[in-house]
């Protein structure tokens, strides 16, 4: 059981010494504290725009848009054909078939997630 | 930082700004550092760190509680649990630089002096400490300052439990013998460090 002595020297180690540099000392570590972030934000942002333009290089390689441009014909068609049994006016699946229509979509959706990229580096720097 | 926010974060409890440097709030933690750097400091240079080196773990101490400030749940004090991780860095630097090795064999026959109850030969904690060997220093401070048990410090030390115990009950009564009946606040209160 601690003695009236060794209270009082924990009470002594509980005060903390005053440093004239207090002020100082903690800024320092703030800055370190940013630092890392700001690193960290950028190697995420740097690793995601190579695993990006990695993703869009293999897709161009593989022929993906073409394929898929094929495929997004053939179900379009087949869906305007069911969509013209019910509303034979409407002809809207036109305006997303065909290659031009899937690249399109997808340039716009990486441009948003680019655009979602650069707002977060932009808001922690 | 805006004032508005420093106000803010001045208002809060530990356990709040820590719950906000969980949730990655870098400036809540800074409230943290402003609040508890200074007895993190003091408390390596009274386990015999020099100023520069107190400083250089400090930091890391502070840097590595906000990487695991998730741990931190609030029981005990931050200023407790951040002083635990830095005696625990202090004494891996100390290990790396072997001195760690030399504390058990520490020369125990040293004069003690009796209990000085004179106010003229009233001296601070720090000035006392001073008056310690290192192994004595370390195993004070760690159960004293950074509230380990005898066992933990033991772990800690890896030196075994009896060994700690003797240098505890060894360091206590040298500082008992220099810190007079009522000198320690006033003292410790006038000490300036920079």
């Amino acid at each position: 059981m601690a003695d009236e002595f060794e209270r009082r020297l924990e009470r002594l180690f509980g005060e903390a010494p005053f440093f004239a540099d207090a002020e100082v000392f903690a800024q320092g570590i703030e800055q370190r504290l940013d630092r890392g972030w700001n690193i960290r934000s950028v190697l995420i942002g740097t690793a995601g725009l190579m695993g990006g333009v990695v993703g869009v290089s293999q897709l161009l390689m593989s022929n993906f848009f073409q394929r898929m441009g094929e495929a997004s014909e053939g179900s379009a068609r087949a869906l305007e054909v069911g969509v013209a049994k019910i509303t034979p006016q409407v002809e809207l699946m036109s305006m997303v078939s065909g290659d031009w229509g899937v690249v399109s979509l997808a340039g716009v959706t990486a441009l948003f997630a680019m655009v979602f990229v650069l707002s977060r580096f932009i808001d922690e720097i | 930082m805006s004032g508005a926010q420093n106000q803010t974060y001045s208002a809060l409890h530990d356990v709040e700004l820590a719950a906000h440097a969980a949730a990655g709030d870098r400036r809540a933690f800074g409230e943290l550092v402003r609040r508890h750097s200074s007895g993190v400091r003091g408390l390596l240079r009274r386990m015999g760190a020099s100023p520069a080196a107190a400083d250089d773990v400090a930091q890391d101490a502070f840097l590595a509680a906000f990487e695991s400030v998730t741990d931190y749940r609030g029981e005990g004090t931050f200023a407790g649990w951040v002083k635990r991780i830095a005696a625990r860095l202090y004494l891996r630097r100390l290990q790396k630089e072997k001195r760690l090795a030399d504390l058990a064999q520490e020369v125990e026959d040293e004069f003690i002096p009796p209990a000085d109850p004179d106010a003229a030969g009233r001296i601070d904690l720090d000035e006392a400490m001073k008056g310690l060997g290192e192994a004595e220093r370390l195993c004070v401070s760690m159960c004293y300052g950074a509230g380990l048990s005898h066992g933990e410090a033991a772990d800690a030390l890896n030196l075994p439990l009896g060994t700690v115990k003797s240098h505890v009950k060894r360091g206590l009564e040298k500082l008992r013998a220099r810190l007079a009946p009522g000198s320690g606040a006033e003292a410790e209160g006038r000490r300036v460090n920079g």
